[in-house]
């Protein structure tokens, strides 16, 4: 089955080297996909579809006809697999961009230090829509802002690791990380059998510890809740997940109100307070009486009650500045401004378009590069230079002219390739990103591996799940005392002996023996 | 009624419920087992050995596979789960006449899909799946048409008293004892093992709900021994099963299990009023009740069989 697998060429593929044979780390996974065999692989994609779509773990895709259906998350069967290695250095670039993206949030709404030094222009920053003017000079507890980031990676084709895009509004994914998981474990054990894989099911764990962290000292234990738009948000699923995994309660704007500027939930026995609001909406929709005035979805005063420090929110209002696109250009200067340390993790080379020199240069070369809206997210309105129609790009031209500002352009990443499983059971190579997923508490806690997503189309660059796109467990290998990755199987590593307990009775009854004495 | 129809209803209780327990926490360890462990000491770390302690078995080769086959499959091996439902379903047929049909047609069908070949296939998730709903499918078919008389109390008696020593089996190889060094009760070991006994009994959404403090060994032992709202509870299973004698007995107040079961239920709930321990004095509370249970079987068998039925006990112990 390995000999079918030919890495395209001119990208990187994470489990096959250039010979078409797997890399070192994931030799005893492609013996065991050998030895699964096609049909096997497609009976497990079988029962996973079975199991999701019986678990309620699904997506609205668009068929080709254009309807709307309900679809089981597409898990692509072949996980992805990072030595321990490699993850450390991910984690640790991580880690400081998130603390660089925090800094960088606290003063533009206090000092602006950063642009009094003259590293980022205040026009550009005032100009971009997440930008919040209501929340100038409000600083959270532990001067926190991005509590849950989720920074999407790619590997380019020498294999190394850049940033593509930060999101620190309302990242989303985690729970699939957490689902595809357990989903592997049960439909393939087989697989895990040569490796110690990192668990990740301890993320809902880390974020409500977080959150009760951020609440406003109060007596017994903080009350926690997950705001949602509603059920017909395309991200329910994981609001409901996150808050039965924490245990609070999943709230919509109309169980909340504010009254003397803190906020109460309406329950069975009244009012009761809220501490801390984990809210999956995004800013513009939080409250009417401050931002957009026709919001249905927002409650009213929210924030004055977060200003005043009577409830916190998580993540903050008006983080959204910090992961604009056209602010994303200007990250490695400000991990060297705040943190005075060498960005780890790499830019994407971007090109802003509103410096009518960088314009230019682009229009140049608008066949080999992506364009990107500033403001968008999801994958929407998108171009990838040499896979777009040329009048298509025509039209694309004159609109960057016209609004130069709304727009960025990227040099094309050759995203890496890890096989999935195709339509006969094969493995074929497919195109993956990578979105860790991030903890902001006390410290910066990252969960092993993150969102592996994967383009199912041959070819195709994009991986977003609203534009058909799969995912991948992602595996982080354990690191072993002497530095190497994955031991196989050493679960009783700690030696306890477990205490002895009496045997199980059977309770027979002492004339049965008799009667099957009587039978033999 | 007769004390071997009593007796055979009470374990047919028993054999369903060892059932049910065994599957999930089959399919729980082996979830934990599969993954590395985690950064946070709340992670998941039960093992086969563990396993092997709590069903009371020994197998000298505690590799995955076989281990799955022994305690899932093997017929000959008395505590597996087919061996469960085997038993279950020939006690099920000894007393037909009492049971209602549709009860009788549940076991029975639980018995006859028992399908070796798929059960294997699809792993302990899917042989996980099938137990509970099988199990589920036969209690609900029970308490919707089976008459509420001494028949139903000694079912509900024996499934009852199942549930408390399963859970019990699991906490007592889930806590190992404190080892020097480790602060207030708590370590990687016995916290990891906490989450994966969580998982086991199906009840971390129910501990999520009701405990605010993450599931670390202490707080999910006294949730599993105390909380008498969550049902699969040592402290809801005892009362449980003292409530089912009580109604089944013509003089519970001169009856020595109910009295005992009694007492013990008090003394739960006495304990779980308590301020949280450190972790030795739950152990200790483990083994009480351990005791006391044991004994109140004694007394059960005593009063009710007639002592017919000497509780034959397999001790597969190695020596």
């Amino acid at each position: 089955m390995a000999e079918q697998v030919t890495p395209p060429a001119g990208f990187y593929d994470e489990l096959f080297d250039l010979e078409g044979a797997p890399r070192p780390h994931a030799a005893p996974l492609a013996a065991a996909l050998e030895e699964l065999g096609p049909e096997r692989l497609l009976a497990a994609g079988r029962r996973r579809d079975a199991i999701f779509t019986q678990q309620g773990i699904t997506f609205d895709a668009k068929d080709e006809d254009g309807m709307v259906r309900d679809r089981p998350f597409p898990l692509d069967l072949i996980p992805r697999i990072m030595p321990a290695s490699e993850w450390t250095q991910i984690k640790r670039g991580l880690a400081q961009r998130i603390r660089a993206l925090n800094e960088f949030v606290d003063d533009v709404y206090h000092g602006r230090e950063i642009v009094h030094a003259g590293i980022v222009p205040w026009s550009l920053i005032v100009s971009r829509p997440h930008f919040a003017r209501a929340v100038h000079g409000v600083r959270p507890p532990g001067g926190v802002y991005t509590h849950v980031a989720g920074c999407d990676l790619v590997r380019d084709r020498d294999g190394s690791w850049k940033v593509l895009e930060d999101n620190v509004r309302v990242p989303s994914g985690v729970s699939y990380v957490i689902e595809n998981r357990l989903a592997m474990m049960r439909l393939l054990p087989r697989l895990f059998a040569d490796y110690r894989v990192r668990p990740v099911d301890h993320y809902p764990q880390l974020l409500l510890a977080a959150l009760r962290a951020l609440a406003p000292a109060a007596e017994g234990e903080a009350c926690v809740v997950v705001w949602t738009p509603g059920p017909l948000n395309s991200a329910y699923f994981e609001h409901a997940f996150l808050a039965r995994q924490m245990g609070v309660e999943l709230v919509e704007a109309s169980d909340l109100v504010v009254r003397d500027d803190v906020c109460y939930m309406r329950t069975t026995s009244g009012l009761s307070r809220v501490d801390a609001i984990y809210r999956r909406i995004d800013d513009d929709f939080i409250d009417p009486l401050e931002f957009r005035p026709e919001s249905l979805l927002g409650v009213p005063g929210i924030v004055r009650a977060y200003r005043a420090g009577n409830v916190a929110i998580a993540n903050a209002l008006g983080t959204g500045v910090a992961d604009d696109k056209a602010i994303y250009h200007y990250v490695p200067e400000m991990i060297r401004f705040y943190l005075s340390e060498e960005p780890i993790l790499q830019n994407v080379p971007t090109y802003l378009l509103r410096d009518p020199e960088q314009l230019e240069y682009v229009l140049g070369r608008l066949d080999e590069l992506v364009v990107k809206p500033t403001g968008e997210s999801g994958g929407t309105g998108v171009f990838i230079g040499p896979s777009t129609p040329p009048d298509e790009l025509a039209a694309l031209a004159d609109v960057l002219r016209r609004m130069p500002e709304r727009w960025i352009a990227q040099e094309l990443v050759h995203l890496s390739t890890v096989p999935v499983v195709g339509a006969q059971g094969t493995l074929e190579p497919r195109h993956v990103d990578l979105r860790p997923f991030a903890v902001f508490g006390e410290t910066i806690t990252i969960v092993p591996g993150g969102l592996t997503r994967v383009a199912l189309g041959e070819g195709e660059m994009i991986v977003n799940s609203s534009r058909g796109g799969g995912s991948k467990d992602t595996w982080v290998l354990e690191e072993t005392s002497d530095g190497a990755d994955s031991p196989s199987g050493a679960a009783d590593a700690i030696g306890h002996q477990p205490p002895q307990l009496p045997g199980l009775a059977l309770g027979r009854w002492a004339s049965q023996q008799q009667q099957q004495q009587q039978q033999g | 009624m007769l004390a071997r129809i009593a007796h055979e209803l009470y374990w047919l209780g028993r054999n369903v419920a060892r059932a049910e327990h065994s599957a999930r926490m089959l399919d729980g360890i082996f979830l934990a087992e599969l993954q590395g462990q985690p950064d946070a000491p709340a992670g998941v770390m039960l093992s086969w050995g563990s396993l092997l302690a709590i069903m009371g078995s020994s197998s000298p080769d505690a590799s995955r596979e076989r281990m799955l086959d022994t305690l899932a499959l093997d017929p000959d091996q008395p505590t597996s789960v087919r061996a469960s439902v085997t038993r279950a379903r020939e006690g099920a047929r000894t007393v037909r006449d009492v049971i209602s049909a549709e009860m009788w047609e549940s076991i029975n069908t639980f018995h006859l899909d028992f399908d070796e070949r798929t059960a294997l296939d699809v792993g302990p998730y899917g042989l996980a799946s099938y137990v509970k709903g099988r199990s589920a499918l036969f209690w609900g078919v029970a308490s919707r048409t089976m008459l509420r008389d001494e028949a139903f109390a000694f079912l509900e008696a024996g499934g009852r008293y199942e549930s408390a020593d399963m859970v019990l089996r699991m906490l007592r190889v889930a806590l190992p004892p404190v080892r020097e060094g480790d602060e207030d009760g708590s370590s990687p070991l016995r916290d990891g093992q906490a989450l994966a006994l969580l998982h086991a009994v199906g009840g971390v959404q129910a501990y999520r709900r009701a405990v605010p403090e993450p599931p670390n060994a202490v707080p999910v032992a006294r949730f599993l021994l105390f909380t008498r709202s969550y049902p699969d509870s040592v402290a809801a299973s005892v009362d449980a099963v003292r409530r089912a004698l009580t109604a089944a007995d013509a003089d519970p107040r001169s009856s020595e299990p109910v009295l005992r079961l009694s007492r013990l239920s008090a003394d739960l709930e006495f304990r779980g009023g308590g301020v949280a321990g450190a972790g030795d004095d739950l152990i200790e509370v483990c083994e009480i009740v351990e005791r006391e249970l044991a004994a109140a079987d004694r007394d059960i068998c005593e009063r009710y069989f007639g002592g017919a039925a000497a509780a034959e006990h397999l001790v597969a112990h190695a020596p």
